[in-house]
């Protein structure tokens, strides 16, 4: 089971090796395990560490913190095979790693279509024009002194579990859950900027654009635009990601993420949408009937089991188990999450965990006591629409295999009896 | 040491350009009030003292950065270094934008938007300056005139046009931003609409389409819309929507030509956006016509006069989001909690079988595409 490809992972495989060497796996693992005191002692314990003896690095080594040098592994992700080249296309976020509902900046999974751009703040100009009584621009420092609000808001690519339609293809939640995030924006309200430009009574949609080389675009309902979208320049408290858009992209809380516009440069008022290439040729639901939805807006409401799944397995054997998982919907806050260890003959109801915000992230658990036996585990969430997840098959039912977007369906992860997980379906 | 020639040089230019008489002409007392914006930070007068900057008597002649007592930013001494005296001239393009001419100055004040107000608070500053007649040549003009008399000087020339619409503010409840210029929306509003709104005059032929079509976007997209790779297929695909594996190109699914202009012109070629001139747009996108069959003639030429007629054949078989109204998402559903299916549970698929994970062994082009 060691991952030859992780060097901590064969350096701890390693110092089990060394250990075993010593003659003490028996009785130290027994006292590991079953807190039974021996007089040999675990060696991590009766023996001086290095670190517990030499002193480590002083405060001026890493001006800016980065992660433990063993949680290398905890990265973003890409597959190679979905796009043509890297400068137009995505990498996923290693949620089986990740606790809490907060996603760390470095590890937000990244979509753009003409690599990341990359702006000097002090060279970005912010326009809005079309339907308003004074077209204006803005840069950063005029952005900065309008009154902001803070909110944590999911971001999920609205082709977030694509790759699965046609059945189970991606083993791992890294893969068929990754295109997600979820960070506390600082922002601007959209509408304090559009107001202060004076949107006319015909003006219905909004075009938001890019300053990237794709300089991308999407229309947006103009009722959107004046509820809670935020032109947001902090995430996490520090300044965006380049990846993310840096100096400014727009939040569109609970929408697709492709509309938060990233290295947002212009925002159109107009009286009707634009059809523009990310809101026709894609982003565009085909149906069994050859017939295609847009304007698909909203994300679903979704979960999955974050921990075990298929990068995540069980190495505990049997015993107390922590299924965690994550929920959300685009339309409020989750009520409660469901989990089946049955493959769905039966649920319980999950403990959420943490803050429960709208359009965020939920972070649910259920504690078991694993008998050692085969899971078909999957978690299922209702929001306070009341909008149920729905299955694979009843997405299938309604919408064929070719819709790219929006699958929601409940996940399957089969746990056999060595606590190795995979992505399946069932029956 | 370099600097300050080069900045000097654009501060002589935006001051010829902005009607130099109406520099001297600020009024006094509509300066003091100007003043107000500065004075959390500058002191000037009697007893004036730093505060966060520097106090401000005597500024004009003053070299920059170079109060002893006061602690200036690394590039405002170094400017001074450079030979940047404060007159009307610099003084002038400093007020408008102070980071852009000292960039790195500590100085956080965003810059005084109207010009009158730079006039103003110079004039007022300059009250307080007896060596003022040592400024710049091109204020020597007024040198010698006691700061009350200018208020009398005849008004500025109203035709300023540019750099006057440049510090246009807003006039929104907060009044920040500026008004946007003409030119400036143009060079951004490139979308066009389905019904034609946005399209430029030009024209261009599927011919002429041809040869740019091989040189620019061949590479990626096959010399018939076919696609390289993963890259977009552009052409063909029609009856494939109801198939296992449809291929959704322009004449296949795109419902709106408009589309392909708007986005050939702003994100074609790849790597390379905005090169390609309008005509050059009309003749891809007649050219790709022709690829799809949606016209024969290769003499057809496409222009912004009939491009709203012309139609792509998917079009009707959008319709709106009526994800509501599937049956699982029935009003009131309350979900089974238990014997919610009849006996035990198969396995119907799995992820190890088809095996395209990264990382594992296989990184076969099996899956659905997301781009």
């Amino acid at each position: 089971m060691v991952d030859k490809t992780d060097p901590q992972a064969t350096k701890r495989a390693a110092s089990r090796r060394d250990f075993l060497k010593a003659g003490l796996l028996g009785g130290a693992a027994v006292a590991a395990s079953a807190g039974v005191a021996r007089a040999a002692g675990e060696p991590l314990i009766t023996e001086i560490q290095d670190w517990n003896r030499y002193l480590g690095e002083g405060v001026d080594v890493a001006p800016y913190g980065k992660p433990s040098e063993f949680e290398a592994n905890v990265v973003r992700r890409n597959v190679p095979w979905l796009t043509s080249d890297p400068v137009s296309s995505i990498n996923f976020t290693p949620l089986h790693e990740l606790e809490g509902i907060i996603t760390p900046n470095g590890l937000c999974f990244e979509r753009h279509h003409g690599g990341t751009a990359v702006i000097n703040p002090a060279d970005h100009r912010l326009m809005i024009n079309g339907l308003v009584d004074t077209p204006l621009v803005f840069t950063m420092e005029d952005l900065k002194r309008f009154p902001r609000e803070n909110r944590v808001y999911f971001l999920e690519c609205a082709a977030n579990g694509g790759m699965e339609w046609r059945g189970s293809q991606l083993n791992g939640c890294q893969f068929t859950h990754g295109m997600i995030h979820c960070v506390v924006y600082t922002g601007v309200p959209l509408r304090y900027l559009l107001e202060e430009a004076g949107v006319k009574t015909n003006g219905k949609w909004l075009l938001a654009e890019g300053a990237d080389a794709a300089a991308m675009t999407r229309s947006i309902p103009i009722e959107k635009a004046l509820d809670d979208c935020l032109v947001a320049f902090k995430m996490n408290g520090e300044a965006l990601r380049a990846e993310q858009g840096y100096p400014l992209r727009l939040c569109v809380p609970g929408w697709e993420g492709n509309m938060w516009v990233k290295w947002l440069r212009r925002l159109e008022i107009g009286d009707e949408p634009w059809a523009q290439r990310e809101e026709t040729s894609k982003y565009t639901d085909l149906l069994a009937d050859g017939k295609a939805r847009r304007h698909t807006f909203v994300m679903d409401v979704k979960s999955v089991i974050t921990s075990p799944s298929p990068q995540a397995p069980v190495t505990h054997g049997k015993g107390p188990l922590v299924i965690s998982g994550l929920a959300w919907s685009g339309s409020g806050t989750i009520k409660r999450v469901d989990v089946t260890i049955d493959g769905g003959r039966s649920w319980q109801p999950a403990r959420i965990d943490g803050p429960s915000l709208p359009k965020a992230l939920h972070r649910f658990y259920l504690d078991i006591n694993w008998d050692g036996s085969e899971m078909l585990l999957q978690s299922r969430a209702i929001d306070d629409q009341g909008l149920v997840q729905p299955t694979k098959n009843e997405l299938r039912a309604a919408r064929g295999e070719n819709s790219i977007y929006h699958n929601n369906g409940i996940q399957t992860w089969h746990v056999n009896t060595d606590g190795v997980v995979e992505n399946v379906e069932v029956s | 040491m370099l600097k300050f020639p080069k900045f000097a040089a654009v501060a002589a230019l935006a001051f010829a350009a902005l009607a130099s008489p109406s520099l001297a002409d600020g009024d006094v007392g509509a300066g003091e009030k100007v003043f107000k914006k500065c004075a959390a930070c500058h002191a000037v007068g009697d007893g004036a003292k730093h505060k966060v900057g520097p106090e401000l008597n005597d500024v004009f002649g003053r070299t920059a950065g170079s109060v002893d007592d006061y602690k200036y930013s690394k590039p405002m001494m170094a400017a001074g270094e450079g030979g940047l005296v404060w007159d009307d001239t610099t003084l002038t393009e400093y007020l408008a934008n102070p980071k852009a001419m000292v960039k790195g100055t500590k100085m956080a004040f965003a810059g005084l938007k109207k010009d009158d107000e730079i006039a103003n608070v110079l004039a007022y500053l300059k009250s307080f300056s007896e060596s003022e007649a040592a400024s710049a040549p091109a204020a020597a003009e007024t040198a010698e005139a006691a700061p009350v008399e200018t208020a009398e000087a005849s008004p500025a020339a109203e035709a300023e046009p540019v750099e006057a619409m440049a510090v246009e503010t807003s006039k929104g409840a907060f009044g920040l931003g500026r008004v946007a210029m003409a030119d400036e929306i143009a060079a951004w509003d490139i979308d066009i609409r389905p019904d034609g709104t946005g399209l430029p005059e030009g024209k261009g032929t599927v011919a002429e389409g041809e040869p740019l079509f091989a040189d620019n976007c061949a590479v990626c997209h096959g010399d018939f819309g076919e696609g390289a790779g993963r890259w977009p297929v552009l052409a063909g695909g029609q009856d494939t929507l109801l198939k296992d594996r449809p291929v959704k190109t322009i004449g296949s699914y795109w419902p709106y030509l408009s589309t392909v202009f708007d986005y050939v012109r702003r994100a074609m070629p790849f790597g390379d956006a905005r090169s390609l001139s309008d005509d050059d747009v009309y003749a891809l996108t007649a050219y790709l016509l022709y690829l799809n069959d949606i016209v024969d003639d290769e003499d057809f030429e496409l222009s912004n006069e009939n491009f709203a007629s012309i139609r792509l054949p998917n079009e009707d078989n959008f319709i709106p989001d009526d994800r509501l109204n599937e049956p699982h998402y029935a009003k009131g559903l309350e979900p089974c909690m238990t014997d919610c299916k009849p006996g035990p549970v198969e396995i119907t698929a799995r992820a190890q079988i088809i095996d395209v994970t990264p990382e594992g062994e296989g990184d076969e082009n099996t899956g659905g595409g997301i781009d």
